[in-house]
C-alpha cells in the first residue's frame, strides 16, 4: 500500500487538489484523474515523446514525470493552447499543410513546436528538426511536420 | 511505495540509512521508466529537488563544482565551463533529446553508470571529481574510481553524490564531444570524448575517452601518450586508435556489432581530433 501524496497541480492556469500515489506519474493523474485524455500515452519509458507537456515552458515527457514533484508548478497540456476557440497558430499550420495524419503524436509535437517558437520566434528548418528530436512519429511523415512548424516564424 | 523530499543531504541520508528499499529519486528518466516498466518498486522515494546545495553551481580556483541535480540543460548552457571543461557542455547539449536533458541530471546519470550513456564519458575525459556524501562525512573521488562496471558504482548502500568537480584543466586546451548514433537521439554506437592542447602543429596534451566500448569509459594512457608530441598525422592517430581498440570490450546489439564498433574507433578519433582542432582554430 503506497502513501498517499497531496499535491496542488497548476494545469493550464487551473489548480487541482489531487491525492496521488508517489509511483502515479503526471500522465496517469492527467488522463485518468483530470480526464484531459489530449496528452497520450506512447510508450511509457521516455522514448517516443506522444506525452509531452510543457513544466514552467520547457518540453518534458510526463510518462516520466511525478506529480508528487510538481506542486505549484505551471503545467501546459494540449488543451490549454486554444483560445477564444481559436486554435494556436502551431496546430493551425500543421491543419494547412497536411500534417496532422493519424495525430497519435501530435499533442507532444504541438508542444514541442510551442515551446521552441516561444523561445525562437523565427527558427531554422535545422532548429525546427532539433527542437523534435524528442517525438516519433509512426506515420514517418516528419516532412510537412518541420515545414508547417518553420512556417509559423515565417521561414519556408 | 512511501516518499519523501528532504530539504538537506543530512535528512536524506538519514531516510536512506533507515528506510529499507529506499532509492534517490533525481531527475526520474531512468528510475521512473524503470518503475513504469516493473523492473524496480523502491520502498521509499527520496526526491532530492528540495535540497538547495544539489542544484548549486560554484566557481573556485580549482575550476567549477556543479550540483548533482543540474540538468543537462543546464549544464549545457553553462558558459563557464570553457576551455578543457568545455568537453562537459558539449556532451550535455549533444545527449538524448531536448525533453530528456530537460529532466536528466549529472548526479543522475553518474549513478546509473550506463556503458551506453554519454555524460559519464566527458566527466572522465575532464578528469572530474565526484563528492560523496555517507554516514561517516564527505569524500572527493576521481569519477573513474565511482564507475566499476556496467550500471555499477563503488557507491556504499546509503551514500548519495551531492556535487561533481570540474577541473580548469590543462592551459589552453578544448574539449570536444563526438557521438555516432544511427538516430540522433538514440544512444551511440561509440561517443568520442577529448581534451587536446597544441603548440602550434604539435600536440601538447590529450586525453581521449570512449564510450559504448566497454562496461566503464574506456582510457588507454598508452594512447594519450601515442598522441602528445605528434603532428596529429594519420599515422599516430592510427596507432591510437589501435591501442584504443584492442582494449575495447564493446558489445553486439540493434546498435552495432561488437567488430564494427572496434573499426570505427580510429575513424571516429581522427574525426573528433579535427574537430577539437577546427573549433580551437589550431
Amino acid at each position: 500500500m503506497s502513501d498517499k501524496v497531496s499535491v496542488s497541480l497548476n494545469v493550464n492556469g487551473k489548480t487541482h487538489a489531487l491525492s496521488v500515489a508517489p509511483e502515479r506519474t503526471l500522465l496517469d493523474v492527467l488522463r485518468e484523474e483530470l480526464r484531459a485524455t489530449g496528452t497520450r500515452r506512447g510508450c511509457d519509458a521516455g522514448d517516443c515523446g506522444a506525452c509531452t507537456v510543457l513544466v514552467e515552458g520547457l518540453p518534458v515527457l510526463s510518462c516520466l514525470s511525478l506529480p508528487a514533484r510538481l506542486s505549484g508548478r505551471a503545467i501546459t497540456t494540449v488543451e490549454g493552447l486554444e483560445t477564444g476557440g481559436e486554435l494556436h497558430p502551431v496546430q493551425r499550420a500543421l491543419v494547412q499543410h497536411g500534417a496532422v495524419q493519424c495525430g497519435f503524436c501530435m499533442s507532444g509535437i504541438v508542444l514541442a513546436a510551442k515551446a521552441l517558437l516561444d523561445h525562437n520566434p523565427a527558427p531554422t528548418v535545422e532548429e525546427v528538426r532539433h527542437a523534435l528530436g524528442s517525438n516519433v512519429c509512426r506515420c514517418s511523415g516528419y516532412a510537412r511536420v518541420v515545414e508547417a512548424i518553420a512556417s509559423v516564424g515565417g521561414r519556408p | 511505495m512511501r516518499y519523501a523530499e528532504p530539504q538537506t543531504v543530512e535528512e536524506g541520508l538519514s531516510l536512506l540509512a533507515t528506510t529499507a528499499g529506499a532509492r534517490c529519486l533525481a531527475g526520474g528518466a531512468s528510475l521512473v521508466s524503470k518503475m513504469n516498466a516493473g523492473q524496480v518498486a523502491p520502498g521509499m522515494l527520496v526526491s532530492l529537488h528540495r535540497i538547495p546545495e544539489l542544484a548549486t553551481t560554484t566557481e573556485t580556483a580549482e575550476g567549477l563544482w556543479l550540483g548533482a541535480m543540474s540538468t543537462h540543460r543546464t549544464v549545457a548552457a553553462e558558459a563557464r565551463l570553457c576551455g578543457a571543461m568545455s568537453v562537459v557542455r558539449h556532451a550535455a547539449g549533444q545527449l538524448a533529446h531536448p525533453a530528456i536533458r530537460n529532466m536528466a541530471t549529472l548526479g543522475g546519470s553518474v549513478c546509473l553508470a550506463d556503458p551506453q550513456t554519454e555524460l559519464p564519458v566527458a566527466l572522465v575525459a575532464a578528469s572530474a571529481r565526484v563528492e560523496v556524501a555517507g554516514a561517516s562525512g564527505r569524500r572527493t573521488v576521481p569519477v573513474e574510481s565511482l564507475l566499476v562496471g556496467a550500471f555499477q558504482t563503488s557507491l556504499a548502500p546509503g551514500e548519495l553524490v551531492t556535487r561533481v568537480l570540474i577541473p580548469r584543466g590543462v592551459d589552453g586546451a578544448v574539449g570536444h564531444h563526438l557521438r555516432y548514433s544511427r538516430v540522433v537521439a538514440d544512444y551511440p554506437t561509440v561517443s568520442v570524448s577529448l581534451v587536446l592542447a597544441m603548440d602550434r602543429d604539435t600536440c601538447r596534451y590529450a586525453r581521449v575517452v570512449l564510450g559504448s566500448c566497454g562496461p566503464v569509459p574506456l582510457h588507454v594512457d598508452a594512447a594519450d601518450a601515442r598522441l602528445v608530441g605528434t603532428r596529429l598525422e594519420p599515422g599516430a592517430v592510427a596507432a591510437a586508435g589501435r591501442l584504443l581498440a584492442d582494449s575495447s570490450a564493446p558489445l553486439d546489439d540493434v546498435r552495432g556489432s561488437a567488430e564494427y564498433r572496434r573499426m570505427l574507433i580510429p575513424r571516429l578519433l581522427g574525426r573528433a581530433l579535427s574537430q577539437a582542432r577546427e573549433r580551437a582554430h589550431v
